[in-house]
């Protein structure tokens, strides 16, 4: 029986949606509800992250849209009183706003200088978060950001869980319609080659502008998500941990695939909290990194290639028995 | 009126050695990048290696720190060579994101492989020359930074030496110019591949050291800003040049302590990102670049 690849990531997609939605009947641990609302959250963000990569853009500065999102939806909160779940996406398109801004600097850019000039950003952010705005984001000591939910409501913790669920599957879902479209294929086109795309007619400037948008506006997403989940946010959401982690989720995963983002993300929080359990500080981050480096040289595609290079491997072992050609569907 | 001159001098002094630490780093990203192509976000870490390498050794034994730098320069070379052959070698030609990535990796590992080993609180070391300064025109000048200049520039020319008159440094530099021609000429391009690293790591290294001796505070994430701001010299200097990261650097540590006293110490990080931004935004090619890479 021969899978195809796509099939293969749908049913995976498909079979963890129903076991994300089953958890809270299976479990009533508090502990896991609120470590998988972290972890959804985590994959809307190297989702963003990953749409902005397929289109050829390595951003090394993330952490500076999902900060954005999470101050500007705290502070349209604070001021107007709405309520978090409307403001998580009114922040979202601040960032996005921004995330255009600094595209357009961008978009002429080769790759080092991309990543140099995004990881500036969330530097420059930063600094502006702590010293000309710090009247209103409270400096380095942060403030307090209104819940998702009182805590007063009997079960918020589940509804806040299926909340952030529908919302990472209707993320999920607006990445892979822009994928499969016309816009996916012209971001293809303008990462494999600039030149014959621009033939082609297609304009990458405002292509890469579009992944811009949509990648900054999902991580402003995460971002106010995460921060009216926790309630309280500091500068530190700009920092240097917060750019990479989405990277390492989507390497792992597998760099511009619609699952790669999700599996890297769950395989990776399952290894990093098992190994909370080890008593290790730094070195859960030096085997990150080590996981890593060993993917990008062992498994370039990543775990969602996983199945088919076994699948190879599998055909190629019935080849040397046999000594027949493997046949092919 | 006095006044404003001292303090601009003042600047200028702490531009010139802040500098001195930012075109040793640029300078060996320089040579990394010229001859493999390559882009090493983790350039920085080897920066803070070279730190701990130096305050470890100067901590255990008491002797002159600036005699130090060799042996952190000659670690780094092997450290640097490791590097190579088992992270980049593999992925040379794969993509250019694909070594930005990998650089993230080495970053945790390096950064929190540290943190394991030394902790990761901010230290110093405390320069036999603390306290001792050199009177230049009206203000006094602490003789530690006249002695960090004089070795940047004495470094600096022992490379240029290497790469005008030895075989090995013109062989660097034909690789630089045409892989595919020196290879053709019986050039053993991995072979120059390991020395530019190792080299380029080995400036680091001295960078570090100096940045000890200087009374300067270190821990394990100290490099990723220093290595960035040498990103943002190289690209201002133009890529692979050498002279261009001189000048970049220069300018870099100028500009920056010229933003601290002017906007407050905060803004010394963010202000070159700032420049580099406008640069890239005015001059995609950088000021000095002939072309892009």
């Amino acid at each position: 029986m021969n899978f195809k690849r796509d099939d293969l990531t749908k049913y995976g997609l498909v079979a963890i949606l129903v076991i994300a939605a089953a958890v809270p009947v299976l479990s009533d641990s508090m502990f896991l509800i609120n470590l998988l609302v972290l972890m959804l959250i985590s994959i809307i963000f190297a989702s963003a992250w990953n749409l902005l990569a397929f289109s050829g853009q390595g951003s090394l500065g993330h952490a500076a849209f999902f900060g954005i999102g999470a101050y500007a939806s705290t502070m349209i909160a604070v001021q107007s009183g709405i309520s978090p779940f409307i403001t998580i996406f009114l922040g979202a398109a601040v960032a996005a706003f921004i995330g255009v801004l600094i595209g357009l600097t961008c978009v002429r850019l080769k790759e080092w200088f991309l990543a140099m000039v995004t990881f500036g950003f969330a530097i420059i952010v930063q600094t502006l978060t702590v010293s000309v705005l710090a009247p209103i984001t409270g400096g380095w000591d942060g403030i307090a950001s209104p819940r998702l939910l009182s805590p007063s409501i009997p079960g918020y913790q589940l509804i806040e869980y299926y909340a952030v669920l529908i919302i990472t599957i209707a993320s999920l879902v607006a990445i892979w319609y822009i994928m499969k479209s016309r816009i996916g294929l012209a971001f293809l086109a303008i990462r494999e080659n600039e030149v014959e795309a621009r033939s082609a007619g297609v304009d990458p400037v405002r292509y890469r502008l579009f992944a811009f948008a949509i990648s900054a506006y999902l991580a402003g997403v995460a971002g106010a998500i995460q921060i009216h989940h926790i309630g309280y946010l500091t500068p530190e959401l700009y920092g240097v941990d917060n750019s990479f982690w989405p990277i390492t989720f989507v390497i792992l995963g597998g760099l511009g695939t619609l699952a790669g983002p999700v599996i890297g993300t769950i395989v990776l929080t399952v290894i990093w909290e098992g190994l909370k359990a080890t008593g290790l500080t730094f070195g859960r981050y030096v085997i990150v990194g080590f996981i890593l480096i060993l993917t990008i040289i062992f498994l370039p595609k990543g775990l969602v290639n996983l199945p088919e290079r076994i699948q190879v491997w599998w055909k190629g072992r019935g080849r040397n028995e046999t000594g027949a050609k493997p046949q092919r569907e | 009126m006095m006044d404003n001159l001292g303090i601009f001098l003042q600047i200028m002094f702490w531009g010139l050695y802040a500098g001195c630490i930012y075109i040793l780093l640029a300078t060996g990203l320089n040579l990394i990048f010229g001859v493999m192509k390559i882009v090493n976000f983790a350039h920085g870490e080897f920066l803070m290696i070279g730190a701990y390498i130096t305050a470890t050794i100067f901590f255990l034994t008491g002797i002159n720190p600036y005699v130090i730098i060799l042996l952190s320069m000659l670690a780094l070379i092997g450290i640097g060579a490791i590097v190579e052959r088992l992270c980049f070698r593999p992925i040379l030609g794969t993509g250019k994101l694909n070594e930005i990535f990998l650089s993230i990796g080495l970053i945790y590992i390096f950064q929190n492989g540290a943190a394991m080993i030394w902790g990761d609180a901010w230290q110093s070391v405390r320069s036999p020359y603390d306290g001792i300064t050199v009177p230049v025109g009206s203000l006094s000048v602490p003789l530690d930074y006249i002695i960090i200049v004089a070795f940047t520039a004495a470094i600096l020319f022992a490379l240029y030496f290497f790469l005008k008159k030895t075989t090995t440094g013109m062989e660097m530099r034909a690789t630089s110019q045409n892989r595919k021609g020196a290879m053709l000429v019986g050039i053993n391009v991995e072979r120059i591949d390991i020395i530019s690293f190792g080299l380029g790591c080995a400036l680091a290294a001295a960078a570090g050291t100096l940045w000890v001796v200087s009374g300067q505070v270190f821990n394990p994430y100290m490099g990723s800003i220093p290595a960035v701001k040498a990103f943002a010299i190289i690209i201002l200097g133009g890529l692979g040049s050498i002279p261009g990261a001189i000048i970049g650097g220069l300018l870099m540590g100028i500009a920056e302590n010229s933003a601290a006293y002017l906007l407050g110490g905060i803004w010394k990080d963010a202000v070159s990102f700032i420049i580099l931004i406008v640069v890239l935004v005015v001059r995609p090619t950088g000021l000095f670049g002939e072309k892009g890479e």
